[in-house]
């Protein structure tokens, strides 16, 4: 009885990798995060330009 | 205890959460010092027990505390400097020395006189010249002279002893088992100098022709002396993988991110000495640095977070650790972005084993691909070592690895001899970005997740937060640094004395390396990648790691630092 609730009590403060990811159900990408991923992206694309400008003209790397 | 160092997954009240219902998971906070170092892989083991200071604080602490023993040059006392140095060597008794020279023994016939100035014929045929604070009025030409100094062993027991009682303190202040812990750092520090050693043995070491010559050698693996490092990464790794149980006996002083952030706050002063010399390109590293996080973050997260959601299925409250695991900065992001979510403690923890391993994988590989196809692009190498590779301690560390192949490389093949400290330097400062903005990262996306995506009952979010989750030993190598800027530009007729001090300081910093690369090993337990289900994780980890996340942090790289070199030394 003992060793049974041992086994539980290990079986529920050490969830197991392989049976947390069964139970992962499927989510469908929302419009939301498709919309974070496009902005994220967008936004990072947009700035490397900006970056790049401001890093070349008031950084200059050459020495 | 520091919010810091813990993932914090608790922003309410008992009677709170009890009004609302929430998971009782959301109380636990994941210890990440423990995280990091691989000590934990379940949410029961990983759960931060309320005691001592965190490792991030006491790194702080001794890092400033090296640094301003290694200043007391200023004040005409060395006090570090019987500290232990090692020289590249064929003879092993005369590779250790301490650092400097007014703790060194010297012997030999005196062939000039100039004041306190004796120039001295040694043993083996080579003139040195020795400043004396005896009376020289009683000395001659052509009489032997002796100075008795600390022998190398000597020197590195000293380093030894001093460092022991230095970091049995710490392990004190760490509530650590200290009995475990003298044991354990024993183990740590003696096997780890003597890879460092081994690594500085001619036959590895040596890098050029000339210096073959000179140390009448006919072949090198030219792996620079900094090869000890990956000797004491694959001690570590043998100990970790194959001799657990020696791994388990000194677990308690396996500190791999205690040891490297450490390092890092020593770091600061001697790059403060490098920025004071070139100030202008100093601020220009720091200011690309800053700017290829900004893309990185922006666009590494959002491409792994679609990668894992829409091609391998996963569910948003393990994606979007996964994201920031993968992408930003590993453990720390991961743990800060599952407290962000809410997402379950086992979240996080997974995908913090997965980095830690992946992150070695990263620290054996790159480096070398740095040296064999970026070293005409120094710089642009320095910052992706600190973008792409994961951890505070693998990163620095394969900036450290890199450093050392790229200069020798260049230095065969074109004869330019780029100045020590700014290949490692780009490394360190790109991640020390990184880790300055997870937390404003995880605060963002607590913002984003719980105003459009989904809100749990009782969630709150922080501004401080911001505080929490931030590095407090940034604040430790921002104080180094910049002190040594100070005095660097406002007293150049010290630099002299600055030089030596943290020169002195280097040679711990170089120990602390050492024993991060040796730990990292212990820690890493590929045996994890069998374990069952794991699969999945180390799919998708492995497709945006080595699928784009590296090569974006190339470019990423390249794009803000082609054509900025090092300076060079000339003459």
């Amino acid at each position: 009885m003992a060793e049974r609730a041992k086994a539980e009590s290990a079986t529920t403060e050490q969830p197991k990798l392989a049976e947390e990811l069964k139970k992962m159900e499927y989510e469908p990408l929302l419009p939301v995060e498709k919309k974070l991923i496009g902005w994220s992206i967008g936004l990072g694309t947009g700035l490397i330009f900006i970056l790049y400008w401001v890093s070349v003209t008031f950084f200059p790397g050459g020495h | 205890m520091t919010a810091r160092s813990l993932g914090t997954f608790v922003v309410l009240f008992p009677h709170e959460r009890a009004k609302q219902g929430v998971d009782c998971m959301d109380e636990k906070r994941i210890d990440e010092d423990k995280a990091a170092e691989g000590k934990c892989d379940t949410p029961k083991t990983c759960v931060a027990e309320k005691k001592g200071i965190s490792e991030d604080w006491m790194a702080l602490w001794i890092g400033l505390f090296l640094f301003i023993l290694s200043l007391g040059i200023f004040a005409g006392t060395d006090i570090l400097g019987w500290g232990v140095t090692t020289s590249v060597w064929t003879d092993a008794s005369k590779a250790l020395a301490p650092i400097a020279k007014d703790f060194q023994g010297i012997k030999g016939d005196i062939t000039k006189i100039d004041g306190q100035k004796l120039t001295l014929k040694k043993a083996d045929g080579k003139e040195e010249t020795v400043t004396v604070k005896e009376d020289t009025s009683q000395l001659k030409v052509g009489e032997k002279y002796e100075k008795k100094g600390l022998t190398g062993f000597m020197s590195l027991l000293y380093t030894y002893l001093f460092l022991l009682v230095v970091m049995t303190i710490a392990a004190t202040a760490l509530k650590a088992n200290i009995g475990k812990f003298i044991f354990g750092f024993t183990v740590v520090f003696w096997v780890s100098y003597i890879c460092w050693i081994i690594g500085s043995w001619a036959n590895i070491a040596v890098t050029t022709p000339p210096d073959m010559k000179k140390f009448g050698i006919s072949w090198s693996l030219k792996l620079t002396a900094e090869a000890g490092f990956i000797v004491a990464l694959i001690a570590g790794l043998i100990v970790g993988n194959f001799f657990q149980g020696i791994g388990k006996a000194i677990k308690e002083a396996v500190r791999p991110e205690l040891y490297i952030k450490t390092a890092i706050v020593i770091l600061g002063g001697f790059l403060g000495v490098v920025a004071a010399e070139k100030l202008g390109l100093a601020t220009a590293v720091m200011f690309r640095g800053l700017c290829a996080i900004v893309e990185a973050y922006l666009i590494y997260w959002a491409l792994v977070y679609l990668v894992a959601r829409k091609y391998f299925k996963f569910s948003k409250e393990w994606a979007a650790p996964l994201a920031s695991g993968i992408s930003i900065c590993g453990v720390s992001a991961a743990i800060a972005t599952g407290g962000a979510i809410r997402a379950r403690p086992i979240v996080p923890i997974m995908v913090s084993s997965l980095v830690v391993i992946f992150a070695v994988v990263e620290l054996l590989v790159l480096p070398f691909l740095a040296e064999n196809f970026l070293w005409k692009e120094p710089m642009v190498a320095g910052a992706w070592m600190g973008l792409a590779v994961k951890t505070d301690g693998a990163a620095v560390a394969s900036g450290a690895v890199t450093e050392s192949l790229v200069r020798a490389k260049a230095l065969a093949m074109e004869g330019v001899n780029y100045k020590e400290g700014w290949i490692v330097g780009a490394a360190a400062t790109v991640k020390v970005f990184i880790d300055v903005f997870i937390g404003v990262w995880a605060f963002v996306l607590a913002i984003i997740w719980c105003s459009v995506i989904e809100c749990k009952p009782g969630e709150r979010v922080r501004v401080v937060e911001i505080w929490h989750r931030f590095p407090k030993f940034v604040i430790g190598y921002v104080i180094t640094f910049f002190v040594i800027l100070y005095i660097g530009i406002k007293f150049p007729g010290l630099m002299g004395k600055t030089k030596a001090a943290m020169g002195e300081g280097n040679v711990f910093r170089g120990i602390f390396f050492t024993m991060t690369f040796f730990t990292i090993g212990v820690v890493s337990n590929f045996k994890k990648l069998w374990e069952e289900g794991i699969g999945k994780l180390a799919a998708v980890y492995l497709l945006c790691l080595f699928g784009f996340i590296i090569w974006i942090g190339l470019f990423i790289s390249w794009l803000f630092f082609h054509g900025v070199k090092p300076p060079v030394i000339t003459g």
